[in-house]
């Protein structure tokens, strides 16, 4: 397996070169980046600079793991409005295509968004209408889309089996799940997750999560590798027997207040540390 | 709802439904990009009607006639939708104007006006709120889930038969020789969502048309 972390993690005042230099210090083999979360990767970015992007990640010695991108929580693929949808639409198109510029073969799409506005059935079956004709796209163009599993925070798809029958749904072999083993909290075990999905995870976020604390709060239920309440010597077995052998990607929401670096070699001990299995 | 009013749509709705599943009186006009594309596939899987396209010169001899989430209707779909009321159809007009822009409302807004004298104000946007549903009152009582944006009817030309948070939202008037029920908050999308109620609701519509 080989360890990636987000480029949105970067310090702000860094910038995407000296971003580099300290993922490649720290020990990643790979970066994901997330379009439109940070400056330098926008949804006006042009296919020039991407490929600069790209030059800049092979020049540090990383490649790029995956596209991911937030904007699918302003511009959910699941939104009544026609316009917001089609917007929704031309973000993953763009997330396809630059992750070919990029000379990586997977994407992250957050499906969609159940509020008290838009209702689970309508979200269930917009999902599945917009999301067959991109898998279509991406097979097409060698890229798998994975839709993330966003549980607390979706409203969509919160059980592994639920999830499993989405995809079976959708019924394409280019749309597989980017599984977060953070994001289950106290709705499962993400080593069950791990099992009923096995070859159809494209990718995997790390972060350790909080159960205690619920959702109900103002506090953060994330918090580093081994610092919260998952299960990850069942979840480093899973990984074992399911045959993975792909991307794990850090996605840590807690900053150091000091010394913003250090997150990232912590992040990267803590994760060749699960890699060897010493837990 | 009592025990005989259910018993009496729930008998009307299945009637409906096998009349229109076997004789194919009911028309559905599909104005393709001129229209939510999802309450054309709800109303298709749910009441299978024969669908003509919008450019056609003509909609078939019907006694119903459906026009799901309209965005645009051009001059030739108005004029073939009034002359199926004219020969007696009941035309149950969705609108999905409350999607448009500004500009593209205007007009719409001035189809609606001038082929079907339906005076609409413009587009509410519901979010948020309290109750996610928009209350009808025709044939029975039924609450149907909102499509997040609405258009309030002006002065009545016909009989409002749903009204959300105090506004009227739909009417029902006679209009030649036919009947037009106008949706102003789309029901297509919920029938594709498979919601339950909003498909026993629009039997029970069909099953008014004599």
């Amino acid at each position: 397996m080989k360890k990636s972390i987000g480029d949105n993690m970067i310090p702000k005042e860094w910038g995407f070169e000296r971003g580099l230099d300290l993922v490649k210090k720290a020990g990643f083999d790979g970066i994901e980046l997330w379009l439109g979360d940070v400056a330098w990767f926008q949804m006006t970015t042009t296919d020039a600079e991407v490929r600069d992007l790209r030059r800049k990640v092979e020049s540090a010695g990383l490649v790029v793991s995956n596209v991911s991108t937030g904007l699918h929580w302003a511009s959910p693929l699941s939104a009544r409005d026609p316009r917001v949808r089609a917007q929704a639409t031309r973000i993953v198109e763009r997330q396809i295509e630059t992750a070919r510029l990029l000379g990586t073969d997977a994407i992250l799409v957050v499906a969609g968004l159940v509020t008290d506005e838009v209702p689970y059935n309508e979200v269930y079956q917009r999902c599945l209408d917009t999301l067959r004709p991109l898998g279509d796209t991406a097979a097409r163009a060698g890229v798998k889309i994975g839709c993330e599993n966003c549980n607390a925070e979706q409203r969509f798809l919160i059980s592994p089996r639920e999830f499993w029958q989405f995809l079976n749904d959708v019924n394409s072999p280019a749309v597989g799940i980017h599984l977060d083993v953070g994001n289950i909290h106290d709705t499962g075990f993400a080593e069950q997750w791990i099992e009923i999905h096995g070859p159809r995870i494209t990718r995997i976020h790390l972060k350790d999560v909080l159960k205690h604390r619920g959702r109900c709060g103002d506090q953060s239920v994330y918090t580093n590798l081994f610092l919260g309440d998952n299960n990850w010597p069942a979840i480093r077995a899973a990984l074992t027997k399911v045959g993975y052998d792909g991307w794990l990607i850090a996605e840590m929401e807690a900053r150091y207040r000091y010394a913003p670096d250090q997150q990232f070699y912590d992040t990267a001990q803590a994760m060749d540390r699960l890699i060897s299995g010493r837990l | 709802m009592t025990r005989r009013q259910f018993l009496a749509t729930t008998a009307a709705a299945v009637s409906a439904g096998n009349r229109l599943r076997g004789r194919s009186p009911c028309v559905l006009l599909d104005l393709q990009r001129g229209c939510l594309r999802e309450s054309v596939a709800g109303y298709t899987a749910v009441f299978q009607p024969r669908v003509v396209r919008a450019h056609m010169p003509g909609i078939p001899h019907c006694a119903v006639v459906l026009v799901p989430a309209a965005l645009e209707i051009s001059p030739v779909a108005a004029r073939a939708i009034v002359r199926c009321l004219h020969a007696g159809a009941t035309v149950i007009l969705e609108s999905a104007a409350g999607f448009l822009d500004q500009r593209a409302f205007g007009t719409e807004r001035a189809v609606l006006r001038d082929y079907f004298g339906i005076t609409v104000e413009p587009p509410v946007r519901l979010w948020p709120r309290q109750t996610p549903y928009v209350d009808y009152l025709w044939p029975y009582a039924a609450k149907l889930r909102d499509f997040s944006r609405v258009l309030p009817l002006g002065p009545p030309a016909g009989e409002p038969i749903a009204w959300v948070d105090n506004l009227p939202v739909a009417l029902k008037r006679r209009s030649g020789r036919g009947t037009l029920i106008f949706l102003g908050s789309p029901v297509g999308p919920a029938l594709w969502a498979g919601d339950a109620e909003a498909t026993r609701w629009l039997s029970a519509v069909l099953a008014t048309v004599s």
